[in-house]
């Protein structure tokens, strides 16, 4: 079972365990299925071969039984042609020419083989009949062995993705179909290919509010609508896009993208304890100032990776370029890490970080499942095993499992050497004083405590009790222990003191107090989480781990890219010399950012687009392997890719590129002629014939919110706003409330009001307004966002405390605004929440809504709790008042709001 | 939120419906993609489906729902359901054996005789103190567990383990276990639903119906004893009837003229017709709470005509209403360490019980009278019991007894238990489980079984493991306990 615990959950493993494991039907949660991925059916008239067909059909299906490990079942192995033809233990595996003859065809035919309840599908099955019936064809000739090399093929080396990024000239396109920029050019020319044109250019203030939330996540104010309505110039948007760029908040919105594939968590996870990790946010703050600065990517990636090898340590009194490079590293700091809590397996809970940190890197840099290859093969992808031990092996001298440091023990202090010398003088002059009062005390009182139970002894055994009490417990004798027996009560010490006199230990607390007093008035100890090698430590050496079982290390590997990514203008080195580190990660980090590496930029842009877009060019940002989609735009996948090289690494150049072209500044529907048409060839609009509307995130509903409410607080940066549980079991922005017994303090001084990325991401405490708009569970990140569209969600706004007071919050900006005039206030709503004055029909159905509730309420009229605050307003809080706030939750509970076009 | 019911939702999404085991969730993630790409079909990895449709379990179920009864604090099996005649021959005596005290403090040797009367009851004969008058009439009902055992220390850790599994913090509790893998039968109320006391939340408050790492939606729902009973699900009070009403048609108006511009978009027809849901469920949550309805012998019967029992009685009622309903799992909390009678547990045990005992039995009753019973596994019991020496030897009036997680009682019915039995036994003075021990899990293991779950197939892939409420922890099913043995 053990190496069932080690490795990552990937659909391949799943796959294989089934077969190890057929007893277990996983339920729901993850689920084994068959599928016919690889090995696509072979065009018509083309030959059948190994290579491009058949072999990837074996390796996902059979390989790890009949070739890659150690011991090979029925001694076939199923990896080159003239193995197959040599068979095994039953005789040769094929007839060329021949199926029916052939092991192999007959028994998957059958359903024999593969074991299990995956069976082939019948197109791999035919592939399979074909190549036999063909000859068994391979494209050249085969080696004659199996080396480390030769695992990977020719065909697997041809895969779109790896192939060096290389800058397509834009296509020529017809200038009357409002082509601006070579964005365009690359749809258009799909786009007529399918007989098929843009939609026309959105409104004005469509393209505002899309622009608003794509750039900063919040909506616009009337004042910034108006002022962009107002101008007519036609950079009137390009500026809009400028300033929005400018805005410190974009820095929040765009960090909290990458948040989601770091796995930015305030809390350990791992296990059920889920310790709090208070130092996590400088990680957060870093990426929000970095994104602000624009901050070239290809320096953000290296900081990431390496920003501690980047500084001489050893790391103290830093300064803001030092600090800024140590905290980069909590990137690498981010992964469930469960090493300091009791009780657990501990070096399997090391190799989970590893094994996860391995994830989150190539899932957000390389847009691969590295992770799939920690216990065997990657069945899809050419990634042997060994290749994640050498990716590993990148990481292992900071990680170092055989010297392996706690999440406290990688902290870095961030004391001056004035500020720590300062803590050792009120140490030894202030609270040691009081700590050896308090020990004495102690002393003193447990005693007199003693002496009180003692006189419930017959008299006769006083003397010998005491001489037990001072024995400590494992060296009493058996009469001694007989005394506690009948005398139970005789057990006073240090940890049943208050049981017997809560006054004593009511006593001991107060001193405790001042000892903590003391203490406190030594200079705040902050630290960062980040990840650091010990220079001069013995370095570790990274073993393959056979089947990902850290138990059973095999061979010894060196550090290196994947295989099938290598150059041969770049090594990893085992120790760099000329640095106090081994180097390792800096150097694959300059690889990475080289300009050379085929995948990162790649991954990188279509995360951006795919922000701006709602869906990647490469559907699955994380997997631009074998098993992830293909690019929907392969050429404007590079374009995009060499400019934001050739752009200085620049994300904010690579917004301003897609937000000015025409596909991007498309209105969300098409009209009524082109859409039918639109709609047959292409209802997914994968090509790009108008613009997807988009949910807002669970973020960003909550801080739309709060925006039109005026509750926002604006404020940057600083620790997480804490998340507790109220007696419902609901999770909600405050403190106390421990285990539920007495209602949270919600009123936190307007930190309950901050922006949703400031908020405590505790993996076991999600916050319930985020959660039930699909905010991402970390574990270890999050690769893409899901968005339901569920009850619970209509639930929330129709009755949440945070639905009726926002919205009440909302009702009284309005009336401040516009004092008397209820059509004034009205409009102001509907601008505030939809960015667009309502339309005369509008405008009196809103009205007419809200002097109806207005009338009940009238009649009605709502019993207010009271509290202090609430009655000083009561005055303020007539019928209208609540007509006008039931109107603005209408506001925010509509599609309209929810939805961006 | 905790409870959600997926509508088919934005054109990229392909939702499977629930049918449990492979074929569902495969098909969830047999997305078809790349129409204009390619011919394959690929797993999503992202796509898992998690909802509280019904589903089929692994065999044919005995329980279909079940109400427990969460007694906190340890009710003293010695003074109620478990007579022990040589406590009272000890009476004051020192205690012959070596005791295991949580509070040494106030710990004593003497022993504590039984102050309270035990008689045989029902056809079967079981003896029951003369505090359960009531649980008396239900005995040929019920299956008398007499040799439970958590056998770890407190009432965090013990209620944790009966309630979870293991002695673990922050793991999913065994009615988000049971919604997971069954679903509700009802979707327009909470599959699971946890009534809290109006006084306070026992120990461990919120967690005792935390999904822990489940997915959320197998949240317990609290139905609270005061407005809002259900949060997010009632009406703030100044908003029910006609003001949501003309909400949600003024809120339909909007969404619709928006839907008009942009046809074809399913997720906002999605999501107004989420909005249609809510609102059913609101009115269904409302109507499964209104006890308006019910005749006059029935409130009666729950002790609904009594201010001793009016309160846990209405809650009793309830669950009945939410299970005949569909709902699949209720838990009726008491309050914080009730049954904790650490000192005067000769005036706080009786209290307790006559809070309780009416309305418990009465909940049986009516189960069985309307055919309930059957199919409703009825539990009785807290995390631990009591010792059978004094604690706070001070005067009579002040005698209390510690804690004791080596062996207590609990009792279960219907669901596919048997009626009029006793199971196991504690030592001649009740302090350690002697014969036929059943701990938490033999206890998890007999409950799946009723509900035709396979403790070793109901699992929640995590972390790269499998997990499950046994968690590989030995057990077994308590075949004795059974009508149909195994």
């Amino acid at each position: 079972m053990k190496d069932l615990f080690s490795h990552t959950v990937c659909a391949t493993c799943l796959t294989w365990r089934r077969w190890t494991r057929l007893s277990t039907i996983v339920l729901a949660g993850a689920v084994v299925v068959a599928f016919s991925i690889v090995g696509h059916a072979a065009e018509r008239n083309e030959p059948v071969t190994f290579e491009k067909h058949v072999r990837p059909i074996l390796k996902a299906n059979c390989f790890h039984c009949h070739g890659e490990e150690e011991e090979i079942e029925s001694g076939l192995d199923l990896r080159l042609r003239q193995l197959i033809v040599g068979g095994g233990d039953s005789g040769p595996a094929i007839v060329p020419g021949d199926p029916e003859a052939s092991l192999l065809y007959v028994r998957v035919r059958d359903g024999e083989m593969p074991p299990g309840e995956n069976k082939l599908p019948v197109a791999s099955v035919n592939i399979i009949r074909r190549w036999i019936a063909d000859g068994a064809k391979t494209l050249r000739p085969e080696p004659t062995e199996i080396t480390r090399e030769l695992r990977i093929t020719t065909e697997e080396r041809q895969f779109w993705s790896f192939q060096p990024i290389r800058k397509p000239n834009a296509p020529h396109v017809d200038p009357g179909l409002r082509g601006r920029t070579p964005i365009d050019a690359f749809v258009l020319a799909r786009l007529q290919a399918h007989d098929l044109g843009f939609a026309p250019e959105a409104d004005k203030t469509v393209l505002l509010r899309r622009a608003f939330f794509d750039l900063i996540g919040l909506p616009p104010m009337p004042t910034e609508t108006e002022q962009f309505v107002a101008d007519d110039s036609p950079e009137a948007y390009s500026r809009l896009i400028d300033r929005l760029l400018d805005s410190p908040h974009y820095g929040e919105r765009w960090g909290r993208h990458w948040l989601d594939v770091a796995g930015y968590a305030d809390s350990e996870g791992y296990t059920d304890e889920d310790r709090e990790r208070p130092w996590a946010y400088h990680y957060r703050n870093y990426v929000i100032r970095s994104l602000n600065a624009d901050v070239p990517w290809d320096q953000f990636i290296r900081e990431q990776l390496a920003g501690d090898e980047m500084v001489t340590p050893p790391y103290q009194d830093l300064d803001p370029v030092e600090f800024d490079r140590l905290a980069a590293t909590g990137f690498l700091r981010m992964a469930p890490d469960g090493t300091a809590t009791g009780g657990i397996d501990l070096p399997l809970a090391q190799n989970k970080v590893i094994a996860d940190t391995i994830k989150i890197v190539s899932t957000s840099l390389l847009g691969l499942s590295v992770g799939c290859a920690q216990c065997h093969n990657h069945r899809y992808d050419p990634i042997p095993q060994e290749d994640y031990y050498s990716f590993r092996a990148i990481f292992e001298p900071a990680y170092n499992p055989q010297s392996w440091r706690s999440p406290f023990g990688r902290q870095i202090s961030l004391y001056t050497d004035a500020q720590r010398a300062t803590a050792e003088k009120i140490e030894t002059e202030e609270v040691k004083p009081v700590r050896d009062r308090f020990e004495n005390r102690r002393r003193e009182l447990i005693e007199i405590t003693f002496q009180r139970e003692l006189k419930k002894v017959p008299e006769e055994k006083r003397a010998a009790a005491r001489k037990a009490w001072e024995t400590p417990a494992d060296k009493r004798t058996p009469d001694q222990k007989e005394l506690f027996r009948v005398y139970p009560s005789l057990n006073v010490n240090n940890g049943t003191l208050y049981l017997y006199d809560q006054a004593a230990a009511d006593e001991l607390i107060k001193i405790e107090k001042k000892i903590a007093a003391a203490a406190d008035t030594k200079p705040k100890q902050e630290y960062l989480r980040a990840l650091t090698e010990i220079p001069g430590e013995k370095l570790p050496e990274t073993r393959v781990f056979s089947r990902g079982d850290h138990t059973q290390p095999r061979d010894a590997v060196s550090p290196g890219e994947l295989t099938v990514l290598q150059s041969d203008t770049f090594e990893v080195p085992v120790n760099d010399e000329a640095l106090p580190s081994t180097g390792r990660r800096l150097a694959y980090a300059n690889w990475l950012t080289s300009g050379k590496h085929p995948l990162v930029a790649r991954v990188l842009v279509n995360r951006v687009w795919l922000h701006h877009f709602g869906r990647g060019l490469v559907e699955t940002p994380s997997d631009f392997g074998f098993l992830g989609a293909k690019p929907t735009h392969p050429e404007l996948l590079d374009w995009l890719a060499t400019e934001f090289i050739a752009s200085g690494w620049s994300l904010k150049h690579l917004h301003r590129l897609i937000m000015t072209s025409s596909v991007y500044r498309q209105a969300s529907q098409s009209t009524p002629e082109l859409s039918a048409h639109s709609e047959t060839v292409d209802p997914e609009n994968r090509l790009y014939w108008r613009k997807s509307i988009r949910r807002l995130e669970a973020e960003t509903v909550r801080d739309t919110v709060l925006a039109v409410s005026g509750k926002l607080n604006r404020k940057m940066f600083g620790p997480p706003v804490p998340v507790t549980p109220n007696t419902a079991g609901q999770y909600v922005i405050g403190t106390g409330g421990r285990g539920g017994e007495l209602d949270p303090d919600t009123d936190l001084d307007g930190e309950e009001s901050r922006r949703s990325l400031y908020v405590q991401v505790r993996r076991s405490r999600p916050l319930s307004v985020l959660r039930t708009f699909d905010s991402p569970r970390m574990e270890p990140n999050c690769e893409v966002r899901s968005f339901s569209t569920v009850a619970p969600q209509s639930l929330l706004f129709m009755n949440s405390d945070f639905s009726i007071q926002q919205s009440e919050a909302f009702a009284q900006r309005l009336r401040e605004a516009a004092p008397d005039d209820l059509a004034a206030q009205v409009r102001r709503g509907w601008k505030l929440a939809f960015a667009r004055a309502p339309s005369e029909e509008e405008l009196t159905e809103a009205l007419a809504f809200i002097e109806e509730q207005t009338a009940h309420f009238t009649e009605h009229p709502p019993a207010e709790k009271k509290s202090e605050k609430d009655s000083e307003k009561e005055s303020e809080r007539p019928p209208e008042f609540y007509g006008l706030a039931n109107f603005c939750q209408t506001l925010v509970s509509s599609n309209e709001f929810l939805y961006i076009d | 939120m905790n409870f959600e019911t997926h509508q088919k939702s934005a054109r990229r999404h392909f939702l499977a419906s629930g049918a449990m085991g492979l074929s569902s969730v495969a098909l969830a993630w047999l997305l078809q993609r790349d129409g204009l790409l390619a011919e394959e079909v690929k797993p999503d990895l992202q796509k898992r489906v998690f909802d509280v449709k019904p589903k089929s379990p692994h065999a044919e179920p005995q329980a279909k729902a079940m109400i427990s009864l969460w007694m906190q604090g340890g009710p003293s099996h010695m003074d109620l359901t478990d007579p022990k005649p040589l406590l009272n021959k000890y009476h004051l005596k020192t205690f012959p054996g070596k005791i295991k005290y949580d509070n040494a403090a106030e710990a004593s040797s003497r022993v504590l005789g039984s102050p309270w009367k035990f008689s045989h009851r029902g056809e079967c004969g079981m003896e029951l103190s003369e505090l359960l008058p009531h649980t008396g009439e239900i005995a040929d009902d019920i299956t008398l567990i007499r040799s439970m055992q958590t056998g770890v220390n407190n009432h965090n850790q013990s209620i944790i383990a009966m309630n979870t599994g293991k002695i673990q913090r922050g793991r999913p509790a065994l009615g988000s276990w049971l919604t997971y893998g069954l679903g509700s039968e009802n979707e327009d109320l909470p599959a699971y639903v946890a009534l809290t006391d109006p006084k306070s939340l026992p120990v461990e408050g919120v967690s005792n119906w935390s999904n822990g790492w489940l997915p959320s939606v197998y949240q317990g729902t609290v139905v609270r004893s005061a407005e809002p009973r259900i949060w997010n699900l009632q009406t703030p009070k100044h908003l029910r009837g006609m003001p949501q009403k003309r909400f949600l048609s003024y809120l339909s108006n909007l969404n619709r003229r928006h839907l008009a511009k942009r046809s074809g978009e399913l997720d906002l027809q999605a999501r107004i017709a989420s909005y249609e849901l809510a609102a059913r469920m609101q009115i269904s949550a409302k109507e499964a709470l209104d006890l308006r309805g019910e005749s006059t012998a029935t409130k009666k019967l729950y002790g609904l005509d009594d201010p001793v029992t009016e309160e846990y009685g209405t809650r009793c009622l309830i669950a009945r209403r939410l299970v005949e309903r569909g709902v699949r799992f209720v838990q009726i909390f008491t309050s914080y360490q009730l049954w904790d009678h650490h000192r005067s547990i000769g005036s706080d045990l009786p209290a307790a019980c006559a809070k309780t005992d009416k309305p418990a039995a009465a909940l049986v009753k009516d189960l069985n009278q309307r055919g309930l019973l059957d199919s409703t596994v009825v539990h009785w019991g807290g995390e631990m019991g009591r010792l059978p020496v004094i604690q706070n030897d001070v005067n009579v009036e002040r005698f209390g007894r510690d804690h004791n997680t080596y062996g207590f009682s609990m009792w279960v019915a219907g669901g596919g238990f048997r009626g009029g039995y006793v199971h196991g036994a504690t030592d001649e003075w009740g302090h350690y489980a002697a014969e036929n021990i059943v701990k938490h899990t033999d206890y998890h293991y007999t409950l799946l079984h009723l509900f035709g779950l396979a403790p070793e197939k109901l699992v929640y892939k995590r972390n790269g493991r499998e997990q499950s409420l046994i968690d590989d922890q030995p057990g077994r099913i308590v075949s004795e306990l059974l009508k149909r043995p195994v």
